[in-house]
């Protein structure tokens, strides 16, 4: 998973780089381990890619040197390899471009190698591809030969030394991807609709699986590419996405709302005290948790340090410290109470335990009722979402009942799969439940 | 009778053919700078003519007007009038509808304008500042300027205006470099050449809402009202992409717009009136000819004047003209002779959907969008119940068209339900094509029901809050609390 967005200015008395900046700022939930932001000055591409959080890394300098009227901008949940930050790529042959992706791209690294390119990292072997790919002209052909080879479940922004922004969204449409304008002075595409109203720009439409479209200085063209099948990621909507976001016509707000009732419904302790929330993506679960089964609910944790997105840390230290800040425990709003405490997943079930233990053992919860807003996730994802390997993940493995014992809550419940497609509102076939099944939509090669 | 119509675009396109129209069985001249197929047909058809030229220059119109000796003068575009083509015609004797020089200033001076509606108290102004200097400008925005309009001070062919959003203030930076850098722009691009105006810049407050042109007649004493129109000014679907001079329109069904209450119909007739009175009032001159109010519904006023045209707009005009049923020959005498409030004025009751076909490379890049031959199949779009108002494209010699940069034509269609019009006039998209490959555009999404619903979506958002500050007494007022200076109350009353 990845954060990406492009920002095309219809005059060239725009300096895009700021507008970038922020709109990755909010993004910067899908990744947090590097950024990056290229723009196009009128005749070249200027990258400048960085270790760390977009606000850590970029600052006046560096946003001042990035001049130009259109450009792209990616977070990334990947730490750098080495020294060098590679994202976003740039490659020259024979076209300049530089290219921003979120999702699995696996399949441009063997179609890169049949075409003479030694790429090891899928994103810059797309960008080869693409840049040898639109040399013969129509970037609508290059794209479409192109995306053959990724799998239908890669979204991708290219800028070009030509002045092009191309954007694709994968025929699974499995990553969300937006498009939305601000007057008449530019058009921009994102991972979320948060992005475009971070920068003031407005919402216009999602990408349909498999669109595409083609800004040039003279003009804006749209396009479909191969068949739309679309699966969109279930997951998106329990944990990835920002709550202001709205993604695939259905705002992620109301999609957890609606978990949170389906939760209560499926599984209500009449006799409980109050509700918290493990911040911070479970405070809508648990707002309407609370506020469908009319119980009180409470703050029951305060975050220490920025805030960090837990769960996609890139290992299990960085993770169990994650957790540990953010969940300072207020010993008023548990004490000698029956509690519900609402989570957003549970993957290994060690940080579960630890707060559930911390409640009880040192803050004198009475009970401790854990619901998770997420299904039963069972499965790792081939299509870039950083879930740990089956080994790892306790739902593959245990019961209900079992994983209530291991992390010593009093009651347990996951989420039901039915109650999950039931919030979100889309057809069930039109959604992708991997993680929670087992089963993916198209080829599902293995990133 | 013979009747002389300035102007080669779609709008004259429309209007010539309101006045063929007419059971008096009118002769049509026409004054064009290249050769429009439809007007020209139009002229012959009707035993009249056509002289080629520069259809600006007051002189070659009344030339025109002389060799043909007609009876009246028909002035499509506002730039003619602005260089006093209907003084010139006038001044000959002949009666012309289109506005005097002076009079025109209410769209050629966008200051003008916005002082007479200050002076006279009309409502739906907007606070705005006028810089004879660049520099002054500069400086303003450096110091005041937020969320604004920035404007060429004269009309520069719909051009120039950019109207920017400054709320994030981790935004403003860029916004302001971006107004400065626009207002150098102005000068040294749009207002270079036009030395008829002293001020330079114009500088609004920038409002948001739902936009409509309310076109009407005047002959200086009263006004015949037409439908009202939306027109849809981003070069995209789904309102994306740069500002052109309008990609296509819709009406209806009746006078209104599914947005646009009867009290806010009747409010910005109201609105535009009282400025043809104020010119009178002001400069001792008759408003004779047409004059279309570009309105915004904003949370400060409701209707609110955008801007001034001192003819009908285009593609506006082409929704409305069609629909006419008075007879035009019989409306220009009334205007001539002061006498309109005795003409009825009848519209066929319909909905109407234009849209606007342009070459790839409009509006920014005109020199790749001009040149190309193209190929319009009118037979085949009138079989579809569909109409071709030809717009700017040159007739060739060899009888072929030529592309002109801007607009190629619009289609024009009527019925009882926009959705339903639309999506007549998108099967006619594969009957218009440059025939050397270059591509041809236009917006699918004109007159859609999703387009429609989100119009009427924020038209109710508009609504309620205008009507809020109504209640509140707010209207035209603004107050702010300033540490140290107390309430400060902006108001225009």
């Amino acid at each position: 998973m990845a954060g990406i967005i492009g920002l095309y200015g219809y005059d060239p008395v725009w300096k895009m780089a700021r507008f970038i900046y922020y709109g990755l700022m909010a993004l910067q939930h899908r990744g947090q381990e590097s950024c990056g932001i290229s723009v196009y000055d009128g005749e070249r591409i200027l990258c400048d890619g960085r270790a760390g959080m977009v606000d850590q890394a970029f600052g006046e300098a560096e946003l001042e040197a990035l001049r130009g009227w259109i450009g792209i901008g990616q977070v990334d949940p990947e730490p750098p390899k080495g020294r060098i930050v590679s994202k976003p790529f740039f490659a020259k042959c024979p076209i300049g471009v530089s290219l921003v992706c979120d999702g699995s791209a696996a399949g441009a690294v063997e179609a890169a190698r049949e075409r003479g390119f030694a790429a090891e990292d899928p994103q810059g072997a797309l960008a080869a591809l693409l840049s040898k790919e639109l040399a013969d002209g129509d970037p609508f052909g290059a794209v479409e030969r192109i995306t053959g080879r990724l799998g239908g479940a890669c979204n991708f922004i290219a800028l070009t030394e030509r002045g092009e922004m191309i954007a694709y969204r994968g025929e699974l449409g499995i990553k969300p991807m937006v498009v939305g304008n601000f007057g008449f002075d530019y058009g921009a595409i994102a991972s979320e609709s948060c992005a475009l109203d971070v920068i003031g720009a407005e919402l216009k439409a999602d990408l349909s699986p498999g669109e595409v479209y083609l800004f040039t200085p003279w003009s804006i063209e749209r396009r479909r590419i191969g068949e739309a099948d679309p699966k969109y990621c279930a997951f998106e909507y329990v944990y990835l996405a920002r709550p202001d976001s709205i993604i695939n016509g259905k705002s992620v707000y109301e999609v957890r709302r609606r978990i949170g009732e389906r939760l209560a419904l499926e599984s209500d302790v009449r006799d409980a005290d109050s509700v918290l929330a493990v911040p911070e993506t479970a405070i809508p679960f648990a707002l309407s948790f609370a506020n469908f089964t009319k119980k009180p609910i409470e703050m029951g944790f305060v975050q220490t340090g920025r805030r960090v997105r837990s769960a996609i840390r890139p290992t299990q230290f960085e993770r169990l410290v994650g957790v540990q800040l953010k969940l300072n425990p207020i010993r008023a709003a548990m004490a000698g109470r029956r509690v519900i405490l609402v989570d957003d997943s549970v993957v290994r079930g060690t940080t579960t335990k630890n707060t559930v233990k911390i409640m009880r053992n040192r803050m004198g919860a009475k009970e401790v009722h854990v619901r998770i807003g997420s299904p039963r996730i069972i499965s790792q994802c081939p299509f870039g979402m950083e879930v740990p390997d089956k080994d790892e993940l306790i739902a593959a493995h245990l019961n209900e009942e079992e994983v209530g014992k291991v992390v010593e809550a009093d009651t347990f419940h996951w989420l039901s799969l039915e109650g999950l497609v039931e919030a979100i509102g889309l057809p069930r076939e039109s959604l992708c439940l991997g993680c929670f099944t087992g089963e993916y939509p198209g080829r599902g090669d293995r990133n | 009778m013979k009747v002389l119509l300035v102007g080669e675009g779609a709008r004259e396109h429309a209007i010539a053919s309101a006045i063929c129209r007419s059971p008096q069985g009118p002769r049509l001249y026409a004054a064009m700078r290249s050769m429009n197929p439809g007007i020209r047909e139009l002229c012959l058809r009707s035993g009249g003519d056509v002289a080629l030229g520069d259809s600006m220059d007051p002189e070659f119109i009344s030339k025109a007007a002389d060799r043909f000796s007609v009876d009246f003068v028909f002035i499509g575009p506002e730039e003619p009038l602005f260089r006093g083509a209907a003084n010139a015609v006038e001044d000959m004797g002949i009666p012309c509808i289109g506005a005097r020089r002076e009079a025109a200033e209410i769209e050629m001076s966008k200051a003008f304008m916005r002082r007479l509606m200050w002076r006279h108290k009309i409502p739906g102004r907007l606070r705005f500042q006028a810089f004879r200097s660049i520099e002054d400008a500069i400086a303003y925005i450096e110091e005041y300027a937020e969320s604004v309009a920035i404007k060429p001070a004269r009309q520069a062919g719909g051009k120039g205006v950019k109207v920017i959003a400054d709320f994030q203030a981790y935004l403003s930076k860029e916004k302001g470099h971006v107004k400065a850098e626009h207002a150098k722009a102005i000068e040294a691009k749009y207002m270079k050449g036009y030395a008829d105006i002293e001020d330079r810049i114009l500088i609004e407050e920038r409002v948001e809402g739902p936009e409509y042109t309310i076109q009407m007649f005047t002959d200086g004493d009263s006004v015949a009202p037409f439908p009202l129109v939306q027109d849809n000014k981003n070069a995209y679907d789904m309102d994306i992409g740069p500002e052109t001079g309008g990609m296509g329109s819709i009406s209806g069904n009746g006078m209104l717009l599914p947005f646009i209450t009867r009290e806010e119909y009747d409010a910005s007739v109201d609105i535009v009136r009282r400025c043809v009175k104020a010119i009178e009032s002001e400069l001792g001159v008759k408003y004779k000819g047409v004059i279309s109010g570009q309105m915004m519904l904003t949370p400060i006023w409701g209707p609110t004047i955008i801007e001034f045209y001192s003819r009908f707009g285009d593609p506006e005009g082409v929704n409305v003209l069609p629909l006419l049923r008075t007879d035009m020959v019989e409306i220009m005498e009334a205007i001539a002779s002061a006498k309109l409030h005795k003409v009825k004025m009848e519209f066929e009751e319909a909905a109407t959907v234009v849209k606007c076909f342009a070459p790839k490379g409009y509006p920014e890049r005109r020199d790749l969008a001009a040149g190309h031959p193209v190929r319009i199949d009118a037979e085949a779009i009138r079989a579809m119940g569909c109409e071709v108002f030809y717009g700017s494209v040159d007739l060739a010699q060899d009888g072929g068209l030529i592309t002109g940069g801007s607009r190629i034509c619009e289609i024009f269609a009527k019925g009882e339900e926009i959705p339903e019009i639309s999506d007549r006039i998108e099967r006619c998209s594969p009957l218009i094509y440059c025939l050397d490959g270059w591509g041809v555009f236009h917006r699918s999404d004109i007159g859609s029901a999703a387009l429609l619903s989100r119009r009427i979506e924020q038209s109710n958002l508009i609504r309620d809050v205008y009507k809020y500050r109504m209640g509140k007494g707010l209207i035209g007022m603004d107050i702010d609390w300033i540490p140290g200076k107390g309430k400060i109350v902006h108001s225009v009353w």
